[in-house]
């Protein structure tokens, strides 16, 4: 937001007939002035932009430092191509009419387009660019167009000779598929030493290259906010999904070795899906959860029934890794694996007395909307005979269905 | 530590009267052809202070040895002499020139305007010397420039120390008070005489 007063001195030399900036390189350096006028009027409202030619009849300044912006970009309408571009001369005229600037607070800085050859000498243009240094006037090179030999050398030197605390800049455009602003949108005359104009920049930038934005997913959130939203989520789920995918396919391989571990890898599964599920904090995962809740269950005490030492070191292996991003999670597991100890214990006196038919019936009595004359609970107490390994499934499942 | 006054400097302390230094706005302080941007805000400090050259001072860029200061005040000041200590070896400035009230001159103003009063400065790095000015003519000073065209032959100019002797009048030169932009007149916010109620006769 620096408050500055620019001149700038268009080349309209007859070397700016040349096409080989499309569309013309007298078109291209004005669509570069008027994209500098926007952004310096952008970054400060006080800013003021003056113009001038340097070639044609002579040097002649088409607009005094001012802040209109219509002013300016009329007076680049009509503009004639022709005669020799007179770089001193364009300069020092610039300094002038800075100098009579009506707000004396403003920096002085001068934009220069150079685009045919400089026939002035080295010294000439470096006791300029000491002038310019002494009265504290910055100085901003673009370097297009005629490929002269000892042009670049004398501009570096001019440059060199204003620069006072990397405040002058020089911008060397070559001949190219980019236009000439685009290239220009990204140096140091745009941005303005690191602040003010890369607001505008970016915006120009956005517009300008068309496709190629620097917004995630391609698309402006501005413009389209439902749309950037809808492709973030999906590309978390996305992401998610194949984590998963990805752990489950190295837990599978990894306890190939242990034999009969399947029950482990898909409870482990299930486990980074509930993690992942609950980091993503998609709605329509929930439904999915208590799913795999019930799943889980089943397998925590299938696995508690079956082996509880091997099992119990898997269970502690696969928690450890999937709760390594849920604290909440990890407690949870900590506290089933507690219980599973606790079961596996006792789990002969528990099967014991799940045996005991009289005791489990009581139980059943006992129990709100259970009536024990239910065939389906006849049965029930029926299969609990002959399985006694899975007995604890069917019960705690469809007593958890009648309860429901 | 000798002063030019006709008593010792025993009796009294020199440092109040080379004051003028608290009331210099310093933020706005400007200098033309200094090789450091901002360098030129270390010349303005206390009278006891001046001797003291182990912080920044005010250099000009290589091979040209002319300066530009320009000195803001936060109020109306009169200004009754100048002290410069310049620096050793042919840097101190030998000619110094005044410009009174005068906003944004830059080296082609200062060389061609008429300036208010002109001194053949001596090489001062004791801080004894200081150059009396024509007080009447630095009564009510709401801005100095200071230019020093030349300096003892070498290739660059410093400046040590700047100190301005003088009293503060506590007036301000030209106070903008608050205006309020109307963008569409309102009439409720200008009320005549006959709507508040006063009596006035047409005849």
């Amino acid at each position: 937001m620096v408050l500055e007063a620019t001149m700038i001195c268009i080349d309209n030399s007859e070397w700016m007939r040349n096409g080989d900036y499309s569309p013309s390189r007298f078109q291209a350096q004005a669509d570069a002035v008027n994209l500098i006028c926007g952004a310096k009027t952008q970054s400060n409202p006080e800013n003021t932009v003056g113009v001038l030619t340097m070639a044609g009849k002579g040097v002649r300044v088409l607009v005094t430092p001012t802040s209109d912006l219509g002013k300016i970009l009329a007076c680049m309408h009509g503009l004639e191509i022709g005669g020799d571009m007179n770089l001193a001369a364009g300069i020092q005229v610039a300094q002038l009419a800075l100098k009579h600037r009506q707000n004396k607070k403003q920096q002085q800085r001068i934009i220069v387009f150079a685009g045919s050859p400089v026939k002035h000498e080295k010294k000439v243009l470096e006791m300029i660019g000491r002038k310019l240094k002494k009265n504290s006037v910055a100085l901003d090179i673009v370097n297009f167009g005629e490929e002269d030999e000892g042009k670049t050398e004398k501009l570096e030197a001019l440059l060199a000779a204003v620069n006072n605390n990397d405040t002058s800049h020089i911008v060397h455009v070559p001949a190219g598929p980019n236009a000439l602003s685009d290239v220009l949108i990204s140096t140091p005359i745009f941005t303005g030493d690191g602040e003010g104009g890369s607001g505008f920049a970016a915006a120009a930038a956005a517009a300008a290259a068309g496709g190629v934005s620097g917004f995630e997913f391609g698309v402006d959130p501005n413009l389209d906010p439902e749309l950037a939203l809808a492709l973030r989520v999906s590309m978390e789920e996305e992401r998610a999904r194949q984590e998963a995918a990805a752990k489950k396919a190295a837990e599978e391989a990894s306890k190939q070795e242990k034999g009969g571990e399947q029950q482990a890898s898909s409870q482990d599964a299930t486990m980074t899906e509930r993690a992942s599920a609950s980091a993503s904090e998609a709605e329509t995962k929930t439904s999915d959860m208590m799913d795999d809740e019930n799943a889980l269950l089943q397998q925590a005490l299938a696995m508690s029934m079956d082996d509880p030492a091997i099992n119990q070191e898997a269970k502690d292996t696969d928690m450890s890794e999937a709760a390594s991003d849920d604290p909440e999670l990890a407690l949870a597991l900590q506290m089933s694996v507690s219980d599973s100890s606790k079961d596996s214990s006792s789990q002969s006196d528990m099967s014991k007395l799940l045996a005991d038919q009289s005791f489990v019936s009581s139980i059943l009595a006992s129990l709100p909307g259970v009536d024990t004359n239910d065939p389906s609970v006849k049965d029930l107490m029926a299969s609990m005979q002959n399985q006694s390994e899975q007995k604890d499934d069917d019960k705690k499942p469809p007593s958890e269905e009648e309860k429901k | 530590m000798a002063c030019l006054h006709d008593h010792s400097c025993e009796d009294h302390d020199c440092s109040t009267d080379w004051s003028l230094y608290k009331h210099i706005d310093l933020s706005k302080v400007s200098a033309l052809n200094e090789a450091r941007p901002g360098s030129v805000k270390s010349v303005f400090k206390a009278w006891e202070e001046r001797l003291n050259s182990s912080g920044e001072h005010l250099e000009s860029n290589e091979g040209d040895p002319e300066l530009l200061v320009f000195i803001p005040f936060t109020s109306d000041v009169k200004i009754k002499s100048i002290s410069i200590i310049g620096g050793a070896d042919g840097t101190s400035p030998s000619k110094m020139r005044a410009f009174i009230n005068r906003d944004g001159i830059d080296f082609s103003d200062a060389q061609s305007m008429q300036a208010i009063q002109e001194w053949e400065l001596a090489e001062n790095t004791q801080g004894v010397l200081e150059y009396q000015t024509r007080y009447s003519k630095f009564q009510s000073v709401g801005n100095i420039t200071l230019h020093f065209p030349d300096n003892f032959g070498a290739d660059t100019s410093k400046i040590h120390y700047i100190g301005l002797k003088g009293e503060a009048t506590q007036l301000k030169r030209d106070v903008v008070a608050t205006i309020v932009y109307e963008v569409m007149p309102n009439p409720s916010d200008h009320k005549t005489r006959a709507e508040s109620g006063g009596v006035s006769h047409v005849e």
